[in-house]
């Protein structure tokens, strides 16, 4: 399936946000698994995945052309 | 009221006297007088927001004014709350202002934050994002969060019911907190002064949204904001389950997962003239937790190079010194690097982390009596 990945702040260092099409996951908790594998600096951040722009709280099933956002904490002021 | 200081406002269509008067009645504590909190305040004031309490605890410094915008040159040195509440209530004497000279704690919080109907936090760290945040979820503090990294900024309100009655915090993005220097804060990775700017002149447009019942606040929304392509992207929060904040004002004060009263972190912060005295001790190791690249370069004969991203693989070796001192640029991986140790040598070893870094010090690490 296809999906876009909008990635900010670190995030964006490791992952660039882009069209990424990515084979055999169904649902987030799987394309977290796939992209920490693919990236593995990933695994080492806090960050957290929005799906179609809402943050996501439990494990989503994904379709084709989905946006999933990832999110790191900020906290300079 | 005298109305012509705020006509251009009271004018707008949907504001009026009315929302002028609200503003007039609204209580606003704005805590962290920084790159967030000055236009933050400055806005706030100016708008005649009635009464404004600013929580700081730090003094001006040099590297502090391309961003913190009420300050001036001859102010560095003095206290922000002290100059900030000069210069506000000159740009506005008709309001009250309040300084709160003191660092946020969970003995201190919640008194602070009754005398207040809206939080604005503009802080720039995540111990005390995190206290706020329980605060102000324990009292339903409606609480604008304002953040900012790099080029990049984050916004949203929190603890106010949507039109679905719900309400979320900012456990409900992230329920648990990074542990010390694992994401990078403005002293390490830089910010534009303008970003804090944007921000917190978005912030205070939020308050006083929320103030007057203007528009649609950022109820259980993140904003973020990117300045270099000048993008806005907004994400829906909903509720978590995976966490447990207390219910009552004793269970908050018995709560131990903020690092200030968190146990044992015992290892010590040091500066420059304590550190030249550890020297003299017979079994001390300084340690520069700096990655390779890293200037000014320090006398590898007496500062040991062990970078963060090497970290790990060091703690495994058994370091024979009795007192160990870290340092690095700013003081913020040091204080990463002093934790790590003391989890491994618990109360066996001294462990110290150099406050400030190097930048702070830069004078007694390029004398050349520092060689020897």
């Amino acid at each position: 399936m296809e999906l876009e990945i909008i990635s900010f702040g670190k995030i964006a260092e490791v992952i660039q946000s882009q069209q990424l099409k990515i084979p055999d996951v169904s649902n987030t908790e799987e394309l977290k698994i796939y992209l920490e594998k693919s990236f593995p600096l990933l695994s080492k951040m806090k960050y957290k995945l929005a799906l179609n722009k809402t943050i996501v709280q439990e494990n989503l099933e994904l379709k084709n052309n989905d946006t999933v956002a990832l999110m790191p904490p900020f906290s300079g002021g | 009221m005298k109305t012509e200081r705020y006509d251009r406002q009271i004018i707008l269509q949907g504001f009026g006297e009315k929302a002028q008067s609200l503003l007039s009645a609204a209580r606003v504590l704005v805590i962290g007088a920084g790159g967030l909190g000055c236009p933050i305040l400055q806005y706030l004031v100016a708008a005649g927001t009635g009464h404004i309490g600013i929580v700081d605890d730090d003094t001006i410094a040099l590297s502090n004014l391309q961003r913190q915008i009420l300050f001036s040159t001859a102010d560095v040195g003095k206290l922000k709350t002290i100059v900030a509440v000069e210069r506000l209530q000159e740009m506005n004497p008709e309001i009250e202002i309040k300084p709160f000279n003191l660092r946020i704690q969970k003995n201190n919080i919640l008194e602070l934050l009754k005398m207040y109907d809206i939080i604005v936090d503009g802080t720039d760290n995540f111990d005390s994002r995190y206290l706020i945040n329980d605060a102000c979820t324990l009292l339903k503090k409606p609480l604008i969060f304002a953040a900012v990294s790099g080029y990049e900024g984050q916004l949203a309100i929190f603890n106010v019911k949507d039109h679905q009655g719900k309400a979320t915090n900012y456990r409900d993005i992230f329920p648990v907190p990074p542990q010390a220097g694992e994401i990078p804060n403005c002293a390490e990775n830089g910010v534009l002064g303008v970003l804090p700017g944007i921000i917190g002149t978005m912030a205070a447009a939020e308050a006083i949204k929320m103030i007057t019942g203007s528009g649609k606040p950022l109820i259980n929304i993140l904003l973020h904001y990117n300045l270099l392509n000048q993008e806005q992207y907004q994400m829906h929060i909903t509720p978590a389950t995976d966490y447990n904040l207390p219910t009552t004002e004793d269970d908050f004060l018995k709560m131990n997962n903020h690092h200030d009263l968190e146990s044992p972190s015992t290892y010590i912060e040091v500066d420059a003239i304590q550190m030249r005295a550890l020297q003299q001790l017979p079994s001390t190791l300084l340690i520069d937790v700096r990655e390779r690249h890293e200037v000014p370069a320090l006398d590898p004969a007496t500062y040991v190079k062990v970078p963060m991203s090497e970290f790990d693989t060091f703690l495994n070796t058994d370091i024979q010194e009795e007192n160990i001192l870290l340092l690095c640029q700013h003081g913020i991986r040091s204080v990463a690097a002093a934790e790590a140790l003391q989890e491994k040598y618990g109360h066996s070893k001294k462990i110290y982390s150099l406050k400030g870094g190097i930048v702070k010090w830069r004078d007694h690490f390029l004398t050349p009596s520092n060689e020897r």
